[in-house]
């Protein structure tokens, strides 16, 4: 099946990435090869095999109990700009 | 032509739990911006989420008094988008097995019960709040509300007015209290309701393109919104024109007092769901469901029918006290005291509610049960006459004070018997001397203007009845 | 012997009978990087002061006679994808170049419970996507056996630095066979375990349903006293083995492989295999035999699909992953932008490297292509398939061997091209991470042109005990020095 540029650029915005059009041609070669892979999985038998979650029913929780991550300074010190405890960004327009 | 509405609405409410719906940060609202974060809610690299058991019993407990059935098995999904309120750059949700499937609710409108189904209940995180200021430039982010773990109702498009869509949400939301799944509280966000409208010709099976509508802030807004947009829909049929009906999301503009066409978020809602890899499937046994089922408290409807027939109120008082769930604990625990209905029922639609209204949202009501009932049986008792209880009642709203020590601080007692009163009545007499004559000339008015001297004199501090008697005696 | 020549074991008895002091072993270590990692890159961080002062605090504690950990002195580097409290954590991108987590790993806070000394961060793949540390955004690190070949990936830093006695132990992370292969490349020991068995918390996450955290190791012993302290039920990590696990290899370690069914699946040994490889494997499966194991030739349908399955899971699930990535928490953020959508799309562009960008894409159009929902639910099926094939082989047999690649290391910058070589070295080791298998590779010779060759002993699950039985028997008979003493 042949994927076009529109396709990959569609991808692309979906994934807040930037492709030049040299990179956006090459990477549609790509989804083909994927699209085999996916042709290749419909082709195996698989027919006497059930998904149904039921593989594992000890499923894993958390009592509902309250703690602090006390130091917040440490918590946010990777945040290039914050205002007060907020996180700064450019203005979003809802 | 006649027209018929549809509308379906797509509700979140917040989940009582101490703890987020991942990890173990507090759930509780108000606090500083990121006051409640940890490495695990704001998404750090590395950091891998582990579901609040809590979470899923209440799931369990909305689906069981909404009517669902309760799917044993549940699975989490990623929903993968990008927003700067999200920090993972996808929610946790559930996609195609939710905790809870089908469901109904019940209304009561134009005399008839109308069944309003439902078409599932999950469980998913909430997203950070963006804060957005008027003259800057940027916008800030607080991440105190990520991970906080939301229920996401969805109504079938089975209500076929403005009015019962809102009587539907007052009764979903009335459920929901009552059983202590949340607070319900839409001027803080913990209740949240979208709405999808459309119409179509009356009798026409199929449905027709719908308008979706957000930023719905209370139950006025709903009202208000789906008016307007049901007109605005009306009028295109009416001229032909509903081609002009495309499917979109509108904002409710309560300033405008319209809905808005929002810009469209770039086209992509392909979410891409897969099942989460870093959570197990969700998995609850019979025994753990039937547990949950039978810790059900009473249904509003319920406590509703009880209230008329145990307690002989009527329909309209019933209703005021059911729709507050703090007023119907309320006067439940006063009466499970040992009050009496009709007494406490006076005085919780009357000077109660009176207070309330004054005030801002509060938790709980100021004065305890006992201590309503204990002035009321110092009223009963004499010791205080209702007029003054009235204030004394304020004062103990305000101040948390006892009865009986506010009585005494500001000096309301009621002079029943004694010296005093004869003190009083005789110095009356002494005073009016006419009065006294005129009445034992056959003036009958004459002894009720003794009396108000009387109440005059003693400052109402005077029980009437005592005072009556012994005025009585005194002109014999 | 000179220090960093010694086994961890040994470091450790040394320690406890105070021989050594952990001052001087850090010394020790510190000397040797300093002499040979100019050569290697094996580093990206080296964290020379904090090492000193935990050295210092444990001799501190020995001369007090307060009990000390179990790898108390014992130098360990870190691959740069397990997050360090304080110690900058790249992935070896530009995307992370700069970050610090605010909070250790599990595996890392259990290191320093038992009084590990971190000595620093190592180069690696970036997001650990590569199979030659060729992908890191910083440097390449070099095969410690040959400087002008890759040490393999994406662990390469943790395995070189291991293999060019820069560190006594080593973490790193598998997803898809980026702890084996790099093992066989380098000449060390390493293992993946059984999915589960080893906390993901804290473990930047690639592949989350594929990726686990292994040692690497000079002896096959120092495997197993590595795992023994890493491994483990994490409440952090809800796909953390719950249930019991084996806590004590050392025991049975030396046990020998009397009477272990051994099997040699013929799918393994075919066209696109080097040959040196294919001789030295057959060699290792006629050691054991000597030993009273029972070898088998059999046929195991490994087959394409695990391949397919492999790359739509993995790809998908680190298009998701990293996601997270835009510039507004931490991270890269780009210096002009005109709005936050602008913000986001040219941090994520110009803070991830091609190949990153390559698989985001791919595992994008995956989820989206609308044929995920069908297909992910038989990749799903074909990881069960997989799963119960190989759990009926090990009804019958104690281990599976196989070579760990089909190449020897080859030269930075040539890449393999030869699409038989990519598909056996993808079938030796993506199945195992499908099936969730242990699996681990140990030096068992040295070709001709004196590159180092690896064997992989893949166990049932939870079966590291098994595996290391085998793998000491065959390390004592082979009796190999492969220490790379002079770089």
């Amino acid at each position: 099946m042949k994927i076009d540029k529109s396709t990959v650029d569609y991808i692309a915005k979906l994934a807040k990435l930037s492709l030049t059009d040299e990179k956006s041609e090459k990477m549609a070669k790509e989804f083909e090869a994927i699209l085999t892979h996916f042709q290749s999985l419909n082709n195996a038998d698989l027919d006497d095999v059930k998904i149904d979650y039921k593989d594992n029913i000890k499923p894993v929780f958390r009592k509902d109990e309250t703690s602090v991550f006390e130091d917040k300074k440490k918590l946010f010190q990777n945040a290039k700009s914050l205002e007060g405890s907020s996180i700064k960004v450019p203005k979003i327009i809802e | 032509m006649s027209f018929e509405t549809i509308i379906g609405l797509e509700i979140h409410a917040e989940l009582k739990t101490k703890s987020k719906i991942f990890c173990s940060c507090s759930t509780e609202f108000g606090a500083p911006p990121n006051a409640h974060t940890c490495p695990i809610c704001l998404g750090l690299p590395g950091t891998l989420p582990v579901m609040n058991e809590e979470v899923i019993n209440l799931a369990i407990k909305a689906g069981s008094s909404l009517n669902c059935r309760i799917n044993n098995l549940s699975k989490m999904d990623r929903k993968n988008y990008f927003y700067p309120d999200l920090p993972k750059a996808y929610q946790i949700s559930q996609y195609d097995l939710p905790v809870c499937s089908g469901g109904y609710v019940n209304i009561e409108s134009d005399g008839i019960t109308k069944k309003i189904r439902l078409n599932r209940i999950h469980v998913e995180e909430d997203a950070g709040k963006l804060v957005h200021l008027e003259t800057e430039p940027y916008s800030l982010i607080d991440y105190n509300r990520v991970g906080v773990p939301l229920v996401e109702i969805v109504s079938e498009p089975d209500l076929r007015s403005v009015d019962d869509a809102v009587l539907f949400l007052r009764t979903l939301k009335s459920i929901l209290e009552y059983e202590g799944i949340s607070d319900c509280r839409m001027e803080q966000g913990s209740l949240r309701c979208d709405a999808n409208i459309s119409i179509r010709k009356t009798g026409a099976q199929e449905l027709t393109t719908k308008v979706e509508i957000k930023n719905i802030g209370s139950f006025r807004e709903l009202q208000k919104a789906l008016e307007k947009e049901e007109k605005r829909q009306r009028e295109l049929y009416t001229y032909g024109e509903d081609y002009k009906i495309i499917q979109e999301t509108r904002r409710w503009d309560s300033g405008k007092g319209r809905c808005v066409p929002m810009r469209s978020k770039e086209d992509a809602h392909d979410y891409r769901y897969f099942p989460d890899p870093d959570l197990l499937p969700v998995y609850v046994s019979e025994d753990k469901v039937k547990g949950i089922k039978e810790s059900l408290t009473e249904l509003p409807k319920d406590k509703y029918n009880r209230f008329i027939t145990e307690f002989k109120i009527g329909e309209k008082e019933a209703e005021i006290l059911i729709d507050d769930i703090l007023l119907s604990s309320y006067f439940e625990k006063a009466v499970s005291l040992g009050g009496n209905p009709k007494a406490i029922l006076n005085w919780i639609l009357g000077d109660l509610l009176k207070l309330l209204k004054g005030k801002e949202y509060i938790d709980s009501i100021p004065v305890p049960a006992e201590e309503l009932n204990k002035l009321i049986s110092l009223i009963n008792d004499g010791k205080v006459s209702s007029t003054q209880a009235k204030e004394v009642f304020e004062f103990m709203f305000n101040e948390g004070k006892s009865a009986e020590d506010v009585i005494k601080e500001k000096g309301f007692t009621q002079i029943s018997t004694g010296d005093e009163i004869e003190k009083i009545i005789s110095q009356v007499l002494f005073d009016n001397e006419k009065s006294v004559q005129d009445y034992k000339s056959g003036k009958k008015q004459a002894f009720g203007f003794l009396m108000g001297q009387i109440m005059k004199a003693s400052k109402g501090k005077v029980n009437p009845a005592a005072a009556k008697k012994i005025l009585e005696e005194k002109l014999m | 012997m000179k220090i960093e020549e010694m086994s961890a074991a040994a470091l450790r008895e040394a320690v406890l009978n105070k021989e050594l002091s952990c001052n001087d072993i850090v010394k020790a270590y510190f000397e040797r990087i300093d002499k040979v990692e100019s050569k290697v890159d094996a580093y990206l961080t080296l964290c020379r002061e904090e090492a000193f002062k935990k050295a210092e605090e444990i001799d501190e504690k020995i001369a007090k006679g307060i009990p000390v950990g179990i790898l108390a002195g014992i130098p360990i580097a870190v691959k740069d994808n397990i997050c360090t409290d304080g110690v900058r954590t790249s992935c070896a991108s530009i995307m992370l170049e700069d970050f610090i987590p605010p909070y250790d790993a599990t595996v890392i806070k259990k290191l320093r419970e038992e009084d590990a000394i971190i000595i620093g961060k190592t180069n690696m793949d970036e997001f650990a996507m590569g199979s030659s540390t060729e992908n890191s955004a910083f440097k390449k690190t070099k095969n410690p056996w040959d400087l002008s070949r890759v040490p393999g990936g994406s662990s390469g830093g943790s395995a070189a630095a291991v293999g060019s006695l820069s560190a006594a132990l080593a973490l790193g992370s598998d997803t898809g066979g980026s702890i084996r292969q790099p093992a066989s490349f380098c000449g060390v020991v390493g293992l993946k375990p059984t999915y589960g068995l080893v906390s993901r918390f804290g473990l930047v996450a690639f592949s989350s349903s594929l990726d686990q955290i292994g040692p690497f190791s000079k002896t096959v012993e120092d495997s197993a006293l590595l795992l023994q302290v890493i491994q483990g039920n994490d409440d952090l990590d809800s796909t953390s083995f719950k249930g019991d696990i084996k806590t004590d290899y050392m025991s049975s370690i030396k046990d020998g492989v009397k009477g272990m069914k051994i099997a040699l699946p013929t799918e393994f040994f075919q066209e696109g295999l080097n040959s040196e490889i294919h001789q030295a494997v057959k060699d290792s499966a006629d050691l054991l035999k000597e030993m009273g194991a029972e070898i088998y030739e059999v046929s195991i349908p490994i087959t394409n699909e695990g391949l397919s399955a492999y790359y739509m899971i993995s790809s998908s699930e680190a298009s998701s992953n990293l996601a997270r990535y835009d510039g507004i928490r931490y991270g890269y953020k780009t210096t002009e932008y005109e709005n936050i959508d602008d913000l986001m799309i040219k941090s994520r562009t110009e803070g991830f490297g091609p190949e990153v960008i390559r698989r985001i894409m791919l595992g994008t159009f995956a989820l989206s292509s609308g044929y995920y929902d069908a297909y992910y639910n038989r990749a799903q099926k074909l990881r069960k398939k997989m799963k119960e094939e190989f759990k009926k082989v090990f009804g019958e047999f104690d281990l599976i061997l196989s070579p760990v690649t089909p190449d020897l290391p080859f030269k930075i910058g040539e890449h393999s091209e030869d699409p038989l070589s990519m598909y056996l070295g993808d079938i030796y080791t993506v199945n195992i991470n499908l099936a969730g298998l242990p699996a681990m590779s140990m030096p068992i010779k040295v070709s001709k042109n004196n590159l180092p060759i690896g064997l992989q002993i893949i166990g049932p699950e939870f079966g590291e005990d098994k595996i290391f039985k085998a793998a000491y028997a065959l390390e004592k008979k082979l009796s190999l020095d492969y220490l790379r003493r002079d770089i």
